[in-house]
Protein backbone atom coordinates (compact mmCIF):
# COMPACT_ATOMS: atom_id res chain seq x y z
CA UNK A 1 0.00 0.00 0.00
CA UNK A 2 2.87 2.34 0.57
CA UNK A 3 4.56 1.54 -2.32
CA UNK A 4 5.81 4.75 -3.47
CA UNK A 5 8.45 4.47 -6.99
CA UNK A 6 8.54 8.42 -7.01
CA UNK A 7 11.65 9.20 -7.96
CA UNK A 8 13.06 12.27 -8.22
CA UNK A 9 13.10 13.83 -11.50
CA UNK A 10 16.69 13.51 -13.12
CA UNK A 11 16.14 16.10 -15.13
CA UNK A 12 15.42 18.85 -12.95
CA UNK A 13 18.35 21.42 -12.25
CA UNK A 14 20.79 20.35 -9.44
CA UNK A 15 20.10 23.06 -7.43
CA UNK A 16 15.84 22.74 -7.21
CA UNK A 17 16.78 19.19 -6.29
CA UNK A 18 18.89 19.76 -3.42
CA UNK A 19 16.65 22.45 -2.00
CA UNK A 20 13.43 20.19 -1.87
CA UNK A 21 15.84 17.50 -0.52
CA UNK A 22 16.93 19.37 2.59
CA UNK A 23 13.44 20.40 3.07
CA UNK A 24 11.94 16.92 2.93
CA UNK A 25 15.36 16.15 5.38
CA UNK A 26 14.24 18.98 6.98
CA UNK A 27 10.55 17.79 7.45
CA UNK A 28 11.65 14.80 8.60
CA UNK A 29 14.00 15.99 11.05
CA UNK A 30 11.65 18.01 12.87
CA UNK A 31 8.87 14.67 12.60
CA UNK A 32 11.24 13.08 14.32
CA UNK A 33 12.09 15.31 17.15
CA UNK A 34 8.40 15.59 18.21
CA UNK A 35 7.69 12.19 18.21
CA UNK A 36 10.14 11.12 20.34
CA UNK A 37 10.01 14.17 22.98
CA UNK A 38 6.95 12.65 24.73
CA UNK A 39 8.76 9.25 24.87
CA UNK A 40 12.09 10.33 26.06
CA UNK A 41 10.35 12.34 28.12
CA UNK A 42 8.38 9.96 29.82
CA UNK A 43 11.76 7.65 30.11
CA UNK A 44 13.55 10.10 31.32
CA UNK A 45 11.42 11.39 33.90
CA UNK A 46 10.08 8.03 35.16
CA UNK A 47 13.14 6.52 35.57
CA UNK A 48 14.84 9.06 37.44
CA UNK A 49 14.97 11.46 40.30
CA UNK A 50 16.49 14.66 41.26
CA UNK A 51 20.01 14.32 42.67
CA UNK A 52 19.77 10.60 42.42
CA UNK A 53 20.18 9.85 38.25
CA UNK A 54 18.99 6.60 36.80
CA UNK A 55 16.46 4.56 39.39
CA UNK A 56 13.67 2.87 39.54
CA UNK A 57 12.73 3.58 42.94
CA UNK A 58 9.56 5.54 41.39
CA UNK A 59 8.14 2.54 39.70
CA UNK A 60 8.98 0.06 42.63
CA UNK A 61 7.68 2.76 45.31
CA UNK A 62 4.61 3.16 43.82
CA UNK A 63 4.09 -0.64 42.36
CA UNK A 64 4.51 -1.68 46.48
CA UNK A 65 1.56 -2.91 48.20
CA UNK A 66 -0.64 -2.49 45.20
CA UNK A 67 -2.26 -5.41 43.51
CA UNK A 68 -0.38 -4.35 40.19
CA UNK A 69 0.78 -8.24 39.08
CA UNK A 70 -2.68 -8.81 39.19
CA UNK A 71 -4.16 -5.74 36.66
CA UNK A 72 -1.17 -6.45 34.88
CA UNK A 73 -2.64 -10.13 34.19
CA UNK A 74 -6.42 -9.22 33.94
CA UNK A 75 -5.20 -7.17 31.08
CA UNK A 76 -2.78 -9.89 29.22
CA UNK A 77 -5.89 -12.64 29.74
CA UNK A 78 -8.08 -10.14 28.50
CA UNK A 79 -5.46 -9.43 25.41
CA UNK A 80 -5.52 -13.02 24.55
CA UNK A 81 -9.41 -14.15 25.17
CA UNK A 82 -10.37 -11.52 22.78
CA UNK A 83 -7.72 -12.48 20.16
CA UNK A 84 -8.87 -16.07 20.47
CA UNK A 85 -12.53 -15.17 20.46
CA UNK A 86 -11.83 -12.60 17.36
CA UNK A 87 -10.21 -15.76 15.50
CA UNK A 88 -12.48 -18.23 16.25
CA UNK A 89 -15.44 -15.83 15.14
CA UNK A 90 -14.40 -14.28 12.18
CA UNK A 91 -11.73 -17.49 11.08
CA UNK A 92 -14.41 -20.04 10.17
CA UNK A 93 -17.24 -17.39 9.18
CA UNK A 94 -15.13 -15.61 6.60
CA UNK A 95 -13.91 -19.04 5.31
CA UNK A 96 -17.43 -20.69 5.19
CA UNK A 97 -18.84 -17.08 3.40
CA UNK A 98 -16.21 -17.20 1.07
CA UNK A 99 -16.35 -20.57 -0.04
CA UNK A 100 -20.05 -20.89 0.08
CA UNK A 101 -21.96 -17.83 -0.14
CA UNK A 102 -19.86 -14.84 -1.31
CA UNK A 103 -22.68 -12.47 -1.56
CA UNK A 104 -23.51 -12.50 2.26
CA UNK A 105 -19.86 -10.87 2.41
CA UNK A 106 -21.12 -7.80 1.52
CA UNK A 107 -23.16 -7.34 5.16
CA UNK A 108 -20.59 -9.02 6.73
CA UNK A 109 -18.24 -6.57 5.21
CA UNK A 110 -21.09 -3.40 6.08
CA UNK A 111 -21.64 -4.34 9.50
CA UNK A 112 -17.69 -4.71 9.98
CA UNK A 113 -17.17 -1.33 10.21
CA UNK A 114 -19.58 0.05 12.08
CA UNK A 115 -17.94 0.02 15.57
CA UNK A 116 -16.21 2.64 13.42
CA UNK A 117 -19.03 5.20 13.90
CA UNK A 118 -20.06 4.03 17.56
CA UNK A 119 -16.85 5.16 19.98
CA UNK A 120 -16.05 3.04 22.68
CA UNK A 121 -17.40 5.52 25.03
CA UNK A 122 -20.47 5.56 23.21
CA UNK A 123 -20.84 1.96 23.31
CA UNK A 124 -20.06 1.69 26.73
CA UNK A 125 -22.97 4.13 27.93
CA UNK A 126 -25.24 1.33 25.59
CA UNK A 127 -23.35 -1.44 26.85
CA UNK A 128 -24.67 -0.57 30.39
CA UNK A 129 -28.24 0.36 30.07
CA UNK A 130 -28.77 -3.09 27.72
CA UNK A 131 -27.16 -5.54 29.67
CA UNK A 132 -28.51 -3.86 33.30
CA UNK A 133 -31.96 -4.35 31.81
CA UNK A 134 -31.07 -7.76 30.13
CA UNK A 135 -28.53 -9.25 32.35
CA UNK A 136 -27.62 -7.51 34.73
CA UNK A 137 -24.98 -10.19 36.47
CA UNK A 138 -23.11 -10.29 33.23
CA UNK A 139 -21.36 -6.64 33.49
CA UNK A 140 -19.98 -7.64 36.80
CA UNK A 141 -16.66 -10.18 35.51
CA UNK A 142 -14.07 -8.41 34.29
CA UNK A 143 -14.35 -11.14 31.46
CA UNK A 144 -17.56 -9.76 30.34
CA UNK A 145 -15.24 -6.86 28.65
CA UNK A 146 -13.54 -9.81 26.02
CA UNK A 147 -16.91 -9.08 23.74
CA UNK A 148 -16.83 -5.33 23.45
CA UNK A 149 -12.80 -5.62 22.96
CA UNK A 150 -13.69 -7.92 19.84
CA UNK A 151 -16.54 -5.48 18.83
CA UNK A 152 -13.86 -2.38 19.14
CA UNK A 153 -11.06 -4.52 17.38
CA UNK A 154 -13.47 -5.89 14.49
CA UNK A 155 -12.64 -3.01 11.98
CA UNK A 156 -9.07 -3.62 12.26
CA UNK A 157 -9.42 -7.53 12.79
CA UNK A 158 -11.70 -8.44 9.94
CA UNK A 159 -10.30 -6.62 7.50
CA UNK A 160 -6.58 -7.89 8.24
CA UNK A 161 -8.41 -11.71 8.03
CA UNK A 162 -10.62 -11.00 4.66
CA UNK A 163 -7.14 -9.63 2.89
CA UNK A 164 -5.14 -12.32 4.11
CA UNK A 165 -8.45 -15.02 2.86
CA UNK A 166 -8.62 -13.01 -0.46
CA UNK A 167 -4.98 -13.45 -1.26
CA UNK A 168 -5.37 -17.12 -1.16
CA UNK A 169 -8.22 -18.07 -3.46
CA UNK A 170 -9.51 -21.01 -1.15
CA UNK A 171 -12.21 -21.84 -3.64
CA UNK A 172 -9.46 -23.13 -6.07
CA UNK A 173 -7.36 -24.48 -2.91
CA UNK A 174 -10.44 -26.75 -1.57
CA UNK A 175 -11.01 -27.98 -5.20
CA UNK A 176 -7.57 -28.95 -5.98
CA UNK A 177 -6.53 -30.74 -2.34
CA UNK A 178 -10.46 -32.64 -2.86
CA UNK A 179 -9.17 -34.09 -6.10
CA UNK A 180 -6.42 -35.32 -4.32
CA UNK A 181 -8.65 -36.66 -2.08
CA UNK A 182 -8.24 -34.43 0.73
CA UNK A 183 -11.45 -34.55 3.39
CA UNK A 184 -12.01 -30.46 4.07
CA UNK A 185 -11.08 -31.06 7.73
CA UNK A 186 -7.39 -31.47 6.11
CA UNK A 187 -7.81 -29.20 3.86
CA UNK A 188 -8.59 -26.62 6.41
CA UNK A 189 -5.54 -27.53 8.86
CA UNK A 190 -2.96 -28.51 6.37
CA UNK A 191 -3.57 -26.08 3.74
CA UNK A 192 -5.61 -23.07 4.34
CA UNK A 193 -4.63 -22.11 8.19
CA UNK A 194 -0.98 -22.17 7.29
CA UNK A 195 -1.45 -19.84 4.52
CA UNK A 196 -3.27 -17.80 6.43
CA UNK A 197 -0.55 -17.49 9.27
CA UNK A 198 0.55 -13.57 8.42
CA UNK A 199 -3.21 -12.72 8.36
CA UNK A 200 -3.63 -14.47 11.64
CA UNK A 201 -0.44 -13.14 13.13
CA UNK A 202 -1.74 -9.37 12.20
CA UNK A 203 -4.84 -9.79 13.14
CA UNK A 204 -3.78 -11.30 16.62
CA UNK A 205 -1.07 -8.46 17.20
CA UNK A 206 -4.06 -5.82 16.09
CA UNK A 207 -5.93 -6.94 18.97
CA UNK A 208 -3.81 -6.66 20.98
CA UNK A 209 -2.51 -3.63 20.88
CA UNK A 210 -6.00 -2.39 21.38
CA UNK A 211 -6.82 -4.28 24.15
CA UNK A 212 -3.68 -3.30 25.95
CA UNK A 213 -4.60 0.51 25.90
CA UNK A 214 -8.01 0.05 26.13
CA UNK A 215 -9.43 2.55 29.24
CA UNK A 216 -12.68 3.92 28.48
CA UNK A 217 -14.82 0.50 28.50
CA UNK A 218 -12.70 -0.66 31.44
CA UNK A 219 -12.67 2.41 33.76
CA UNK A 220 -16.77 3.21 32.96
CA UNK A 221 -17.59 -0.30 33.64
CA UNK A 222 -15.65 -0.51 36.57
CA UNK A 223 -13.18 -3.17 36.10
CA UNK A 224 -9.44 -2.51 36.99
CA UNK A 225 -6.97 -3.45 34.38
CA UNK A 226 -3.65 -2.09 33.19
CA UNK A 227 -4.43 1.31 32.08
CA UNK A 228 -7.08 2.18 34.75
CA UNK A 229 -4.25 1.18 37.35
CA UNK A 230 -1.92 3.06 35.24
CA UNK A 231 -4.32 6.24 35.85
CA UNK A 232 -5.35 5.58 39.32
CA UNK A 233 -1.11 5.90 39.82
CA UNK A 234 -1.23 8.95 38.17
CA UNK A 235 -3.23 10.99 40.15
CA UNK A 236 -0.24 11.21 43.06
CA UNK A 237 2.75 9.72 41.30
CA UNK A 238 3.30 11.02 37.97
CA UNK A 239 6.53 9.64 37.92
CA UNK A 240 5.55 6.11 38.31
CA UNK A 241 2.76 6.89 35.79
CA UNK A 242 5.46 8.30 33.46
CA UNK A 243 7.55 5.60 33.94
CA UNK A 244 4.84 2.78 33.26
CA UNK A 245 3.40 4.92 30.25
CA UNK A 246 7.28 4.33 28.78
CA UNK A 247 6.64 0.68 28.62
CA UNK A 248 3.89 0.83 27.45
CA UNK A 249 4.05 2.78 25.00
CA UNK A 250 7.75 0.50 23.97
CA UNK A 251 5.55 -2.74 23.91
CA UNK A 252 2.78 -1.55 21.45
CA UNK A 253 5.56 -0.29 19.76
CA UNK A 254 7.22 -3.26 19.17
CA UNK A 255 4.08 -5.49 18.60
CA UNK A 256 3.13 -3.00 15.80
CA UNK A 257 6.71 -3.36 14.63
CA UNK A 258 6.63 -7.07 14.76
CA UNK A 259 3.25 -6.63 12.83
CA UNK A 260 4.74 -4.46 9.61
CA UNK A 261 7.87 -6.85 10.19
CA UNK A 262 5.50 -9.75 9.62
CA UNK A 263 3.64 -8.34 7.04
CA UNK A 264 6.69 -7.30 4.69
CA UNK A 265 8.53 -10.58 5.21
CA UNK A 266 5.69 -12.74 3.88
CA UNK A 267 4.33 -10.40 1.38
CA UNK A 268 1.39 -12.26 1.43
CA UNK A 269 -0.78 -9.57 3.75
CA UNK A 270 -1.19 -6.27 1.95
CA UNK A 271 0.17 -4.08 4.50
CA UNK A 272 -2.36 -3.92 7.48
CA UNK A 273 -4.76 -1.16 7.45
CA UNK A 274 -4.09 1.15 10.61
CA UNK A 275 -7.01 3.86 10.52
CA UNK A 276 -8.25 4.77 13.70
CA UNK A 277 -7.24 3.67 17.11
CA UNK A 278 -9.68 2.16 19.21
CA UNK A 279 -7.83 2.70 22.31
CA UNK A 280 -8.04 6.74 22.95
CA UNK B 1 -6.03 2.92 2.81
CA UNK B 2 -7.88 5.82 2.68
CA UNK B 3 -9.75 3.22 0.13
CA UNK B 4 -10.96 0.89 2.00
CA UNK B 5 -13.75 2.06 4.41
CA UNK B 6 -15.46 3.24 0.72
CA UNK B 7 -14.54 -0.13 -0.80
CA UNK B 8 -16.21 -2.14 1.90
CA UNK B 9 -19.30 -0.04 1.79
CA UNK B 10 -19.67 0.80 -1.34
CA UNK B 11 -19.45 -2.08 -2.87
CA UNK B 12 -17.15 -5.02 -4.14
CA UNK B 13 -18.44 -4.51 -7.51
CA UNK B 14 -15.28 -2.27 -7.99
CA UNK B 15 -12.86 -5.43 -7.97
CA UNK B 16 -14.69 -7.83 -9.82
CA UNK B 17 -12.44 -11.05 -11.20
CA UNK B 18 -10.45 -11.42 -7.72
CA UNK B 19 -13.35 -13.83 -6.60
CA UNK B 20 -13.65 -16.71 -9.32
CA UNK B 21 -16.94 -17.43 -9.97
CA UNK B 22 -19.20 -19.46 -8.59
CA UNK B 23 -17.14 -22.87 -8.90
CA UNK B 24 -19.71 -25.30 -8.18
CA UNK B 25 -23.55 -23.70 -7.36
CA UNK B 26 -24.25 -26.94 -5.27
CA UNK B 27 -27.22 -25.78 -4.00
CA UNK B 28 -30.42 -23.91 -6.07
CA UNK B 29 -30.23 -19.94 -5.75
CA UNK B 30 -32.53 -20.01 -2.61
CA UNK B 31 -30.27 -22.38 -0.91
CA UNK B 32 -27.50 -20.97 -1.39
CA UNK B 33 -28.82 -17.77 0.61
CA UNK B 34 -29.91 -19.69 3.13
CA UNK B 35 -26.04 -21.44 3.78
CA UNK B 36 -25.39 -17.94 3.42
CA UNK B 37 -27.52 -16.73 6.48
CA UNK B 38 -26.62 -20.21 8.24
CA UNK B 39 -23.30 -19.20 7.74
CA UNK B 40 -22.88 -15.78 8.88
CA UNK B 41 -25.32 -16.55 11.97
CA UNK B 42 -22.56 -16.71 14.78
CA UNK B 43 -21.32 -13.57 13.39
CA UNK B 44 -24.52 -11.64 12.85
CA UNK B 45 -25.54 -12.91 16.66
CA UNK B 46 -22.69 -11.51 18.18
CA UNK B 47 -22.94 -8.37 16.65
CA UNK B 48 -26.77 -7.79 17.30
CA UNK B 49 -25.84 -8.87 21.66
CA UNK B 50 -22.67 -6.63 21.53
CA UNK B 51 -23.20 -3.64 19.04
CA UNK B 52 -26.45 -3.55 17.45
CA UNK B 53 -28.69 -4.08 20.81
CA UNK B 54 -26.36 -1.85 23.19
CA UNK B 55 -26.91 0.74 20.43
CA UNK B 56 -30.73 0.65 19.84
CA UNK B 57 -31.09 0.17 23.38
CA UNK B 58 -29.45 3.60 23.85
CA UNK B 59 -31.43 5.66 20.67
CA UNK B 60 -34.51 4.14 22.13
CA UNK B 61 -33.65 4.95 26.17
CA UNK B 62 -32.88 8.64 24.56
CA UNK B 63 -36.21 9.42 23.36
CA UNK B 64 -38.20 8.01 26.42
CA UNK B 65 -38.72 9.54 29.53
CA UNK B 66 -40.84 7.55 32.42
CA UNK B 67 -41.68 4.83 29.51
CA UNK B 68 -43.31 7.59 27.64
CA UNK B 69 -42.12 8.78 23.56
CA UNK B 70 -40.12 12.30 24.89
CA UNK B 71 -38.00 14.39 23.08
CA UNK B 72 -37.17 16.12 26.20
CA UNK B 73 -33.82 14.14 26.94
CA UNK B 74 -32.45 15.39 23.22
CA UNK B 75 -33.78 18.95 23.95
CA UNK B 76 -31.62 19.21 26.81
CA UNK B 77 -28.71 18.51 24.80
CA UNK B 78 -29.49 22.27 23.74
CA UNK B 79 -28.76 23.63 27.23
CA UNK B 80 -26.02 25.58 27.58
CA UNK B 81 -23.59 24.05 29.64
CA UNK B 82 -24.30 20.71 26.93
CA UNK B 83 -24.37 22.86 23.99
CA UNK B 84 -21.50 24.52 25.28
CA UNK B 85 -19.88 20.93 25.55
CA UNK B 86 -20.79 20.03 21.92
CA UNK B 87 -19.59 23.38 20.74
CA UNK B 88 -15.92 22.89 22.36
CA UNK B 89 -15.52 19.53 21.30
CA UNK B 90 -16.28 20.35 17.75
CA UNK B 91 -14.06 23.31 17.66
CA UNK B 92 -11.44 21.12 19.28
CA UNK B 93 -11.92 18.56 16.66
CA UNK B 94 -11.72 21.12 14.08
CA UNK B 95 -8.60 22.76 15.32
CA UNK B 96 -6.96 19.56 15.50
CA UNK B 97 -8.19 17.78 12.48
CA UNK B 98 -7.82 21.36 10.28
CA UNK B 99 -4.07 22.00 11.85
CA UNK B 100 -3.06 18.16 12.33
CA UNK B 101 -4.57 18.05 8.60
CA UNK B 102 -2.20 20.49 7.19
CA UNK B 103 1.27 19.32 9.07
CA UNK B 104 -0.02 15.95 7.91
CA UNK B 105 -0.07 16.92 4.73
CA UNK B 106 3.11 18.57 4.45
CA UNK B 107 4.62 15.28 6.02
CA UNK B 108 2.79 13.03 3.75
CA UNK B 109 3.96 15.18 0.60
CA UNK B 110 7.78 14.75 2.06
CA UNK B 111 6.98 11.20 3.06
CA UNK B 112 5.86 10.50 -0.91
CA UNK B 113 8.20 12.57 -2.88
CA UNK B 114 11.71 12.03 -0.56
CA UNK B 115 14.03 9.97 -1.92
CA UNK B 116 17.49 10.52 -0.76
CA UNK B 117 18.00 9.13 2.75
CA UNK B 118 15.98 5.90 2.46
CA UNK B 119 16.40 5.08 5.70
CA UNK B 120 15.11 8.49 7.18
CA UNK B 121 11.84 7.97 5.02
CA UNK B 122 11.39 4.81 6.20
CA UNK B 123 11.84 5.27 9.97
CA UNK B 124 9.88 8.42 9.81
CA UNK B 125 6.92 6.18 8.06
CA UNK B 126 7.41 3.27 10.62
CA UNK B 127 7.59 6.39 13.64
CA UNK B 128 4.19 7.38 11.75
CA UNK B 129 2.03 4.54 11.70
CA UNK B 130 3.24 4.12 15.34
CA UNK B 131 2.05 7.52 16.70
CA UNK B 132 -1.17 7.80 14.75
CA UNK B 133 -1.95 4.67 16.78
CA UNK B 134 -1.32 6.30 19.88
CA UNK B 135 -3.22 7.74 22.29
CA UNK B 136 -5.15 7.24 25.31
CA UNK B 137 -3.45 7.19 28.85
CA UNK B 138 -0.12 6.50 27.60
CA UNK B 139 0.10 9.13 25.73
CA UNK B 140 -1.06 11.49 28.60
CA UNK B 141 1.53 10.41 30.73
CA UNK B 142 4.09 10.73 28.35
CA UNK B 143 2.92 14.40 28.20
CA UNK B 144 2.53 14.98 31.12
CA UNK B 145 5.89 14.24 31.76
CA UNK B 146 7.33 16.25 28.61
CA UNK B 147 5.84 19.56 28.83
CA UNK B 148 3.59 19.58 32.47
CA UNK B 149 4.53 21.65 35.19
CA UNK B 150 7.32 19.05 35.85
CA UNK B 151 7.90 17.97 32.77
CA UNK B 152 11.60 17.60 30.94
CA UNK B 153 10.76 19.84 28.50
CA UNK B 154 9.02 22.75 30.37
CA UNK B 155 12.16 22.68 32.71
CA UNK B 156 14.54 23.13 29.68
CA UNK B 157 12.60 25.51 28.15
CA UNK B 158 12.45 27.44 31.51
CA UNK B 159 16.41 27.59 32.37
CA UNK B 160 16.82 28.86 28.68
CA UNK B 161 14.94 31.00 28.13
CA UNK B 162 12.90 31.76 31.45
CA UNK B 163 9.45 31.46 29.89
CA UNK B 164 7.17 28.81 31.54
CA UNK B 165 5.83 26.53 29.26
CA UNK B 166 3.22 24.55 31.61
CA UNK B 167 1.97 28.01 32.36
CA UNK B 168 1.12 29.36 29.20
CA UNK B 169 -0.27 26.25 27.71
CA UNK B 170 -1.92 24.05 31.00
CA UNK B 171 -2.07 20.18 29.69
CA UNK B 172 -5.12 20.28 31.06
CA UNK B 173 -6.83 23.07 29.09
CA UNK B 174 -8.91 23.32 25.25
CA UNK B 175 -5.11 24.27 24.27
CA UNK B 176 -3.31 21.32 26.30
CA UNK B 177 -5.51 18.77 24.68
CA UNK B 178 -5.20 20.23 20.81
CA UNK B 179 -1.85 19.64 21.49
CA UNK B 180 -1.68 16.64 22.60
CA UNK B 181 -4.35 15.64 20.06
CA UNK B 182 -1.57 16.52 17.52
CA UNK B 183 0.52 13.87 17.87
CA UNK B 184 -1.69 11.26 16.53
CA UNK B 185 -3.78 13.41 14.10
CA UNK B 186 -0.68 14.60 12.02
CA UNK B 187 0.49 11.59 11.50
CA UNK B 188 -3.08 9.53 11.07
CA UNK B 189 -3.06 12.56 8.42
CA UNK B 190 0.30 11.53 6.97
CA UNK B 191 -1.08 7.85 6.89
CA UNK B 192 -4.58 8.18 5.21
CA UNK B 193 -3.00 10.67 2.61
CA UNK B 194 -0.15 8.33 1.52
CA UNK B 195 -1.84 6.02 -1.09
CA UNK B 196 -3.41 9.59 -2.63
CA UNK B 197 0.08 10.82 -3.18
CA UNK B 198 1.32 7.91 -4.65
CA UNK B 199 -1.20 7.49 -6.46
CA UNK B 200 -1.15 10.41 -8.43
CA UNK B 201 0.36 9.71 -11.67
CA UNK B 202 3.49 11.24 -12.82
CA UNK B 203 2.48 11.41 -16.23
CA UNK B 204 -0.15 13.93 -15.26
CA UNK B 205 2.59 16.36 -14.01
CA UNK B 206 4.68 15.52 -17.15
CA UNK B 207 1.74 16.25 -19.66
CA UNK B 208 0.69 19.01 -17.71
CA UNK B 209 4.51 20.80 -17.63
CA UNK B 210 4.85 19.86 -20.95
CA UNK B 211 1.89 21.62 -22.38
CA UNK B 212 3.42 24.82 -20.58
CA UNK B 213 1.86 24.78 -17.47
CA UNK B 214 3.24 26.46 -14.23
CA UNK B 215 3.80 24.01 -10.86
CA UNK B 216 0.59 26.45 -9.49
CA UNK B 217 -1.38 25.71 -12.49
CA UNK B 218 -0.38 22.21 -12.23
CA UNK B 219 -1.46 22.03 -8.62
CA UNK B 220 -4.61 23.69 -8.60
CA UNK B 221 -5.75 22.67 -11.92
CA UNK B 222 -4.84 18.74 -12.02
CA UNK B 223 -3.80 17.90 -8.57
CA UNK B 224 -6.45 19.50 -6.13
CA UNK B 225 -9.00 18.44 -8.35
CA UNK B 226 -8.12 14.79 -7.67
CA UNK B 227 -6.83 14.83 -4.61
CA UNK B 228 -9.52 16.90 -2.49
CA UNK B 229 -11.96 13.72 -1.98
CA UNK B 230 -9.06 12.11 -0.58
CA UNK B 231 -8.37 15.24 1.82
CA UNK B 232 -11.73 16.36 2.77
CA UNK B 233 -11.97 12.65 3.81
CA UNK B 234 -9.06 12.56 5.92
CA UNK B 235 -10.04 15.34 7.65
CA UNK B 236 -13.38 13.80 8.33
CA UNK B 237 -11.66 10.67 9.63
CA UNK B 238 -9.77 13.07 11.85
CA UNK B 239 -12.53 15.17 13.22
CA UNK B 240 -14.49 11.85 14.39
CA UNK B 241 -11.16 10.66 15.62
CA UNK B 242 -10.66 13.72 18.25
CA UNK B 243 -14.39 13.82 18.69
CA UNK B 244 -14.65 10.02 20.26
CA UNK B 245 -11.10 10.56 22.25
CA UNK B 246 -12.11 9.81 26.02
CA UNK B 247 -9.04 8.15 27.69
CA UNK B 248 -6.35 10.84 26.27
CA UNK B 249 -8.63 14.14 27.47
CA UNK B 250 -10.24 11.82 30.61
CA UNK B 251 -6.46 11.05 32.06
CA UNK B 252 -5.48 15.23 31.17
CA UNK B 253 -7.92 17.30 32.47
CA UNK B 254 -10.65 14.69 33.84
CA UNK B 255 -13.70 17.69 34.58
CA UNK B 256 -11.74 20.83 33.80
CA UNK B 257 -12.39 20.89 30.00
CA UNK B 258 -16.10 20.75 28.99
CA UNK B 259 -16.42 17.62 26.08
CA UNK B 260 -19.05 15.51 25.56
CA UNK B 261 -17.06 12.24 25.72
CA UNK B 262 -15.84 13.55 29.13
CA UNK B 263 -19.17 14.48 30.08
CA UNK B 264 -20.47 10.48 29.26
CA UNK B 265 -18.19 9.47 30.68
CA UNK B 266 -19.51 11.18 33.91
CA UNK B 267 -23.07 10.14 33.66
CA UNK B 268 -21.80 6.43 32.78
CA UNK B 269 -19.89 5.83 35.96
CA UNK B 270 -22.46 7.91 38.33
CA UNK B 271 -20.79 10.19 39.12
CA UNK B 272 -23.23 12.64 38.49
CA UNK B 273 -26.65 12.56 39.29
CA UNK B 274 -28.32 9.33 37.35
CA UNK B 275 -30.19 9.72 34.18
CA UNK B 276 -30.04 7.36 31.98
CA UNK B 277 -32.28 9.16 29.41
CA UNK B 278 -30.16 12.35 29.37
CA UNK B 279 -27.03 10.10 29.47
CA UNK B 280 -28.75 7.94 26.17
CA UNK B 281 -29.19 11.60 24.37
CA UNK B 282 -25.67 12.35 25.15
CA UNK B 283 -24.34 9.53 23.38
CA UNK B 284 -26.94 9.61 20.78
CA UNK B 285 -25.83 13.24 19.90
CA UNK B 286 -22.35 11.78 19.97
CA UNK B 287 -23.37 9.44 17.57
CA UNK B 288 -25.20 11.31 15.55
CA UNK B 289 -22.35 13.86 14.73
CA UNK B 290 -19.74 10.88 14.08
CA UNK B 291 -21.90 8.81 12.13
CA UNK B 292 -22.67 12.35 9.69
CA UNK B 293 -19.01 12.93 9.77
CA UNK B 294 -18.01 9.31 8.64
CA UNK B 295 -21.26 9.07 6.08
CA UNK B 296 -19.82 12.09 4.56
CA UNK B 297 -16.75 10.14 4.24
CA UNK B 298 -17.83 7.32 2.65
CA UNK B 299 -19.56 9.10 0.02
CA UNK B 300 -16.22 11.12 -1.29
CA UNK B 301 -14.60 8.01 -1.25
CA UNK B 302 -16.63 6.83 -3.90
CA UNK B 303 -15.39 10.03 -5.71
CA UNK B 304 -11.81 9.12 -4.73
CA UNK B 305 -12.32 5.60 -6.52
CA UNK B 306 -12.67 7.01 -9.89
CA UNK B 307 -9.66 8.41 -10.05
CA UNK B 308 -7.04 7.16 -8.20
CA UNK B 309 -6.39 3.30 -7.85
Amino acid sequence: MVALETTARPQAAPHRLTLRGSVQVAIFAVALVLFFTPLVASAVFGFTLPGKGLTLEPLTDALQGTDFAAQLSSTLQLALLSTLGSLLLLVPTLLFLHLKAPKMLRLTEWLSVVPYVVPAIALVGGANLFFRNVAPSFLVSTYSLVPFYMVLSLPLVYRTLDAGIRALDVRTLFAASASLGATPLQTLVRIILPNMRPALLGASLLSCALVLGEYALASLLLHSTFPVFMVQVGMNQPRAAAALSFLTILATWLLLAALSGASAGRGRVKKTTITKGGSR
Amino acid sequence: MTTEIAGTVAGKAAVPGKVPPPAAPVVGRRGGSLAGWLGALPFLLFLSVFLIAPIATNIWTSFRVDGNFSLDPMARLFEPQYRDAFIQTINLSLLTAGVGGVLGLILAWALATSTRPQWLRNLVLSFSAVASQMGGVALAFAFIAAIGVQGMVTHVVLALTGWDLSASIPLASFWGLALVYLYFQVPLMAILMLPAFGSLKKQWSEAAYSLGASRFRYLRDVALPIMWPPIVGALLLLFANSFSAYATAYALAGGRVNLVPILIGFFTSGNVMTDDSFAAALVTGMIIIVVAAMGLRTMLERRTNKWLR
